[in-house]
């Protein structure tokens, strides 16, 4: 036998100040793993960081464009925390934003023409919130009153969106598909009037305001309502909440649907944001996936969300810049393997900032 | 009835059924000693782009199945570090690695993108038999690695039925505790097996590129059959032979488009690719509600970090 082991021990002396370096000290370690990498494909990595660094978090259009690529993580983020701090392992917000997509698509073609802005953008929102919320239905629904799963049935239904989404626009001569692009499939456009207001002569748009008023939302929802105060009691413990009078089935309903809803939010600022239609291609980029683990990295908390999203934001953002510079580059693939380095990272060292992790000698005691 | 599409449309499903299988067979093992991995997509692409690096330099096929295999194995073990000695979130940790398994492959990727492989897997012929009618071409006229496919499935299913340390790993997997007050050693197995699965993965992902698909095409490599196998894991109840058979069925839902067209059904290829994860909804909720969970054979500690300062 192996005559040590590692052993993990709650640290009892956790500072403050862990909290900040931890995640600091996870990108750094996780930007050295990605130099061994580089430099096995013969790429300076200090060349690499500065020109990923420049193009996302620099100028102005390198900043407003990060920002904009944060919206949809934002409300992504805050999907996965509201149902993950309750032990309720939604992972289908990916498949909520596709129908969040397509609902809030629907709604913006069918009746935001010759709507007021706000009222056009308003349409597309709640319906986009309601198809989310539409898609985590089934799950929800099994798991609070059949005990079923909600891993697998939300990971499953995000699937089964997907191909739902690719039939509206490559499967079929859907109403969501532009007519006038029969070689190329796209979405038809929705009007002016569903179309979230641009920043200036940015990309960036005022959805960004609106993710921040839900951040805003969600956090006086948990922390000053009674109905957060019912997911936060059965989150902690289903027999506790039961003792108490809790409504358990209807607030796991609740949560999951709540969870649903922002997933669809953020596939609905998407279409009034960025894409302007229901767009297949755009969507396939994990931004659901991603938003769990943003959740994972901010700890659930919704402002946290907000940074780390705009973080995870500029590295994406900085993939999709790299490839419209001039010159012989960063390749964009980079920013996707940093992505995941930082992820892996930042999920050991949020283990390290609550654990010691200490060598034990197993030598057998000796009998006395 | 036009006999020889049909016939070829299955000959086609049960090749297609064999990366689903092996990314299955290993999720199950991963699953059945208590530990979820989300990640199999990205083990199976890291598996394919080095198949495709160690083929194209060695010219041995077999050589780089293995390097594949390898490869998922040392990928797996990133999340079994992360799972069981970390005790990190399970979920989070699986679909972070498919986020860094993408990045990697991609980037690794980037000089063989388009290329073709020169080495291929070639059909076994078994002599005579292979003429039979239906038969032939479905059973005694395949690539070896579906006879491989069947035979690790069988194996594993002796492994974990009939052997001790099969005994140990369902004991990992539905009790860690009672297992360890035995003397099992919890994290070993775990991490032993999540490395399996990753080497299944792995081995999946290698056969994608050296059987099937004509070359690396980034995540379009591997199109969504490490969630496949995810699903299987579910509708096979985590049962080896029954992953076999579900492999097919799936696999079927991927080729049946072709043979369907021929017989003028026309039902849209994105529904078909819908059927294995409705039928997995399905098999779930009718099978896999609360109490009847014990049947259909879920490890009870499936996705739960074992502490053993706290019990």
């Amino acid at each position: 036998m192996i005559p040590f082991q590692f052993r993990l021990e709650r640290r009892l002396d956790r500072k403050w100040w862990h909290s900040v370096l931890t995640p600091l000290l996870s990108v750094l370690a996780a930007l050295a793993a990605g130099a061994v990498f580089l430099a096995i494909e013969g790429l300076n990595p200090i060349r690499v960081y500065l020109d990923l660094f420049e193009v996302s978090f620099t100028d102005k259009f390198g900043i407003t464009d990060s920002l904009t690529v944060a919206v949809p993580l934002i409300l992504t983020g805050l999907a996965a925390a509201v149902a993950f701090r309750m032990n309720l392992f939604n992972i289908g917000a990916e498949g909520q934003l596709y129908l969040g997509a397509i609902f809030g698509s629907w709604a913006g073609l069918q009746f935001a023409d010759g709507l007021p802005t706000i009222v056009g953008v308003g349409l597309v929102l709640l319906a986009g919130a309601v198809g989310g919320a539409f898609w985590a239905l089934p799950a929800a629904f099994f798991k609070a009153y059949f005990g079923t799963s909600e891993i697998i049935t939300t990971l499953m239904l995000t699937f089964i969106g997907l191909f739902f989404m690719r039939y509206l626009i490559f499967g079929s001569k859907s109403f969501w598909r532009d007519p006038d692009s029969a070689n190329f499939p796209q979405g038809k456009k929705v009007p002016e009037s569903a179309r979230f207001e641009l920043w200036g002569n940015t990309r960036l748009h005022w959805g960004l305001i609106f993710a921040l008023a839900v951040v805003v939302a969600v956090w006086v929802l948990i922390r000053y309502t009674s109905i957060g105060f019912d997911m936060n009691v059965v989150g902690s413990s289903h027999a506790s909440a039961q003792y108490a009078g809790i409504p358990v089935r209807r607030t796991v309903m609740f949560a999951l649907l709540m969870s649903g809803a922002l997933g669809g939010l953020a596939g609905a600022t998407e279409v009034a944001g960025r894409a302007y239609a229901l767009d297949p291609n755009g969507l396939q980029l994990g931004l659901g996936f991603t938003g769990i683990v943003v959740a994972s990295l901010a700890r659930y908390n919704p402002f946290a969300i907000v940074l780390v999203a705009v973080f995870l934001g500029g590295l994406r953002n900085a993939g999709i810049a790299l490839q419209g510079l001039p010159g012989e580059r960063v390749p964009v693939e980079v920013s996707l393997m940093l992505q995941g380095a930082i992820l892996l990272f930042a999920i050991g060292g949020e283990i390290f900032s609550h654990n010691r992790l200490s060598l034990v000698r197993t030598t057998k005691a000796v009998a006395t | 009835m036009n006999d020889t599409a049909l016939v070829l449309t299955l000959a086609a499903s049960m090749a297609a059924a064999v990366p689903i299988a092996l990314a299955a067979l290993g999720e199950l093992l991963a699953e059945k000693a208590g530990v979820i991995n989300l990640g199999v997509e990205g083990m199976m692409l890291i598996g394919a782009v080095t198949a495709f690096q160690v083929g194209d330099a060695s010219g041995s096929l077999w050589l780089a199945l293995l390097a594949g295999s390898l490869a998922g194995a040392v990928f797996a073990s990133i999340h079994a570090f992360l799972c069981v000695t970390l005790r990190a979130n399970q979920i989070v940790s699986g679909l972070a690695l498919v986020i860094f398994g993408i990045g990697l492959s991609t980037f690794i990727g980037k000089s063989i993108e388009g290329q073709p492989l020169a080495t291929d897997f070639r059909p076994v012929r078994f002599g005579a038999l292979a003429d039979i009618p239906l038969i032939g071409p479905l059973f005694f006229n395949q690539d070896p690695m579906l006879y491989a496919t069947i035979a690790i499935a069988v194996l594993i299913g002796v492994y974990l039925n009939r052997t001790k340390a099969g005994l140990a790993v369902r004991a990992v997997g539905e009790s860690p505790g009672t297992a360890d007050t035995m003397g099992v050693a919890v994290a070993a197995i775990r991490y032993i097996h999540v490395m399996l699965g990753g080497l299944l993965a792995g081995m999946g992902g290698a056969y994608l590129i050296l059987g099937q698909v004509p070359s690396w095409s980034q995540a379009g490599t591997t199109a969504g059959i490490g969630w496949i196998a995810l699903a299987l894991v579910v509708f096979a109840s985590w049962k080896p032979m029954r992953v076999i058979l579900g492999a097919f069925l799936f696999g079927f839902a991927r080729r049946a488009n072709f043979w369907l067209q021929g017989e003028g059904v026309d039902i849209p290829a994105e529904f078909l690719s819908m059927m294995p994860y409705l039928l997995t909804i399905i098999v779930l909720v009718v099978w896999g509600t609360r109490d009847l969970r014990r049947k259909i054979g879920a490890p009870a500690a499936l996705g739960i970090p074992y502490i053993r300062d706290e019990r």
